[in-house]
């Protein structure tokens, strides 16, 4: 067993501070990168050193900085690093980077990141082991020609996905023919951009399916267990919104069918440490395997209020060679959890990112509640970073009590400054549908007729306060009012006799 | 009376809505909202963090100015935006009057609704377009969002070039109905 002693936390936000609670408890210590895009950052008051990256002008993004990173790890002689979600948590050849180096990667090994993140392999993995799979294009796309041929046999709509692809980048459902030459080419550029691989695949678009993940832990010795689900369903352009744990959807004979699944895909890429397998499942129970994600997933901690366990902590006890004690009959879900994200956005124009600065920012504790918050008063909103600045997690002993909790919680939430996502939380949360579980990844566009709540009096409470700030405002200004003409009454008379002898 | 500074001719508000609904407001600075015959009492509180809360009827309400020019206000109330023009009796005749009187303009503006960078233009000048065909990408937070027209008619203008950086608000093509 290797033990960890140091760990570079190579993120930011409230998934760095998130890591960085782990590894305090376990006595590890922690350092941070500071970068010129938001030098006095929250999450560098969490580390217990900083590394400085201010100085860096090149045209890769700081945590990108493969280079750079391994060279500070090793100046700085740190044990292991995590790389959160995002930037180099799924780069095989970053993980790769680590074992030459030496370096202790938090997180699966260079060959399963591989094999899982091209998706056309995970698919061909996923069907050697009996895993159910949508009909698609069984590898990537050739050409137009051939994306057309294969679409018109598997039945409109399809959906293009960039073989590297996640977090919905490089991704477009095509209704018809006579789309498909566009979208592919959108989806290719998108791709290129982000993922530097234009390669594209096919597959057949099931409407209003949910979207269910079973959260993997698998250590370097076969053992291999799953904490069962997160429902997903509550999302717009295929990013996540609101998540819960468990999903109404499921029974025990399901859970335990589709966490088998979950598991042979793990064992099918010799798996270790934390992952997430997703899957859609339809009306009629049946699901198909989508993807593996071989990282920490922001939504991990509804799982980690279900069952009791801290995640982040598993990922560095399995990086540092420690067995998985935890018997698959050991873990119980208990009660309900809801995370509901806040973003930067501006939810009444469309979701669009809002740039500002919070001036400030007050969240009520309680013990059914969880703030992880890469933000606070001060902070800046730029356009260098995900609109994401925090997460609520709720909790209830059922459905119905951790959606009141949620909502007591988000109304105690006020943030200062910019827009967020606060309001489309509240209308989820307290739409029909979504209270009875009546749920599928397309609610957001055919459930929601308002996309923010609001209450019946807001918008006249609004009126009565732009009335008196105008009010105040005028009075200010009499009051600094100089009188040129020393009392002489201004008429409109005067003021024509004036303008005559101009 | 236009002319007079007499405090008398600012006791009455009407704020405005963006959809043209008022409210009117006599002497808001009594802390009196009206509902039907009643006048029911506004309470101020400002809690020790600084955020500011209007009391009515029980109910409690965060409010918020995001954005002030002149007489126009865009209001945060629990985080929902209204933008309100606030008027004087005066002031508000004079804005029908010119409501009224406005001519429909023939050209329509297609706004960036985010800052980003152009990728490219789908359409080109002259080009006749149908209300919903796509007209650009534009990336923001490493997203291609593609921007779609509001509105039927012919592209009049493209204001920008690929690669070009746009800030939210920019016009980005103006179309000709």
């Amino acid at each position: 067993m290797k033990k960890i002693k140091s760990i570079l936390i190579a993120n930011r936000g409230e998934i760095a501070i998130r890591i960085s609670e782990s590894a305090k408890k376990m006595g590890i210590k922690t350092f941070g990168i500071k970068t010129s895009k938001e030098p006095s950052a929250y999450y560098l008051q969490f580390m217990d050193e900083i590394i400085d990256f201010t100085e860096i002008t090149n045209d890769i993004p700081e945590f990108l900085d493969i280079d750079r990173i391994i060279y500070s790890i090793k100046e700085f002689n740190i044990n292991a690093v995590h790389p959160g979600y995002g930037y180099l948590a799924e780069n095989p050849y970053f993980a790769q980077k680590c074992i030459d180096e030496k370096i202790i990667f938090i997180g699966p090994s260079p060959d399963s990141i591989y094999k899982l993140g091209n998706k056309t392999i995970a698919k061909q993995l996923a069907k050697s082991h009996k895993v159910p799979l949508l009909e698609g294009s069984e590898g990537n796309l050739r050409d137009t020609k051939h994306a057309k041929q294969l679409a018109k046999k598997i039945g409109y709509p399809v959906i293009l996905k960039a073989a590297s692809g996640g977090g919905g980048r490089g991704m477009r459902i095509v209704e018809k023919e006579e789309d498909i030459e566009k979208m592919l080419r959108i989806a290719q550029n998108e791709a290129e951009k982000v993922f530097a691989d234009r390669s594209m695949f096919m597959e057949k678009y099931v409407r209003n399916p949910r979207h269910i993940e079973f959260q993997i832990l698998a250590d370097h010795y076969g053992n291999i267990i799953h904490l069962g689900e997160r429902e997903c369903s509550i999302q717009r352009k295929h990013q996540k919104l609101i998540e819960e744990s468990p999903s109404i959807a499921l029974n025990d004979e399901l859970r335990a069918k589709m966490g088998e699944s979950a598991i042979n895909i793990a064992k099918a890429s010799k798996y270790r440490n934390a992952g997430t397998v997703e899957f859609l499942l339809d009306e009629l129970g049946d699901f198909y395997f989508m993807e593996m994600n071989t990282r920490i997933q922001v939504e991990h901690p509804v799982t980690e209020m279900v069952t009791g366990l801290d995640l982040v902590e598993w990922q560095i006890r399995i990086a540092q060679e420690e067995k998985l004690d935890i018997k698959q009959e050991d873990v119980k879900l208990t009660g309900w959890a809801i995370e509901c994200r806040i973003n930067a956005e501006d939810v009444q124009s469309g979701f669009t990112p809002y740039l500002g600065t919070i001036e400030k920012i007050n969240f009520a504790k309680g013990k059914n509640n969880r703030f992880d918050t890469g933000v606070t008063e001060g902070s800046n909103v730029t356009g260098s970073f995900d609109s994401m600045l925090a997460k609520l997690i709720c909790y209830g002993d059922t459905r119905e009590k951790a959606i009141n909790n949620s909502l007591l919680a988000l109304n105690k939430l006020q943030i200062q400054g910019i827009k967020t996502t606060i309001p489309f939380c509240k209308a989820v949360l307290n739409h029909p549908k979504f209270k009875k579980g009546d749920i599928s990844t397309s609610f957001i566009l055919k459930d929601m007729k308002q996309l923010y709540y609001q209450e019946q009096d807001e918008e006249m409470i609004a009126a009565f306060w732009a009335a008196l700030n105008h009010n105040v405002e005028l009075d200010i200004e009499d009051e600094t009012y100089v009188d040129y003409e020393k009392g002489k009454e201004m008429t409109p008379w005067l003021i024509n006799k004036r303008l005559k002898s101009l | 009376m236009i002319f007079s500074k007499s405090k008398k001719s600012k006791q009455k508000f009407i704020a405005c809505t963006e959809n043209n609904k008022k409210y009117e407001f006599n002497k808001p600075k009594e802390l009196f909202i009206k509902q039907g015959k009643e006048n029911l009492p506004v309470e101020i509180i400002t809690d020790k963090q600084g955020f500011v809360f209007i009391i009515w009827k029980k109910k409690k309400y965060l409010v918020d100015i995001i954005d002030k020019n002149q007489n126009q206000y865009e209001i945060l109330v629990n985080g929902v935006s209204y933008y309100i023009s606030v008027e004087s009796p005066f002031s508000y005749k004079r804005r029908k009057y010119l409501n009224k009187n406005k001519k429909e303009s023939k050209v329509e503006q297609i706004h960036a609704p985010m800052p980003g960078k152009i990728i490219e233009f789908l359409v080109e000048e002259n080009q006749i377009i149908k209300e919903g065909e796509p007209l650009l990408i534009l990336e923001a937070m490493k997203m291609q969002n593609e921007i779609t027209s509001t509105i039927q008619g012919k592209i009049n203008k493209i204001n920008f070039h690929p690669d070009d950086t746009v800030m939210k608000d920019d016009i980005l093509i103006e179309v000709e109905k």
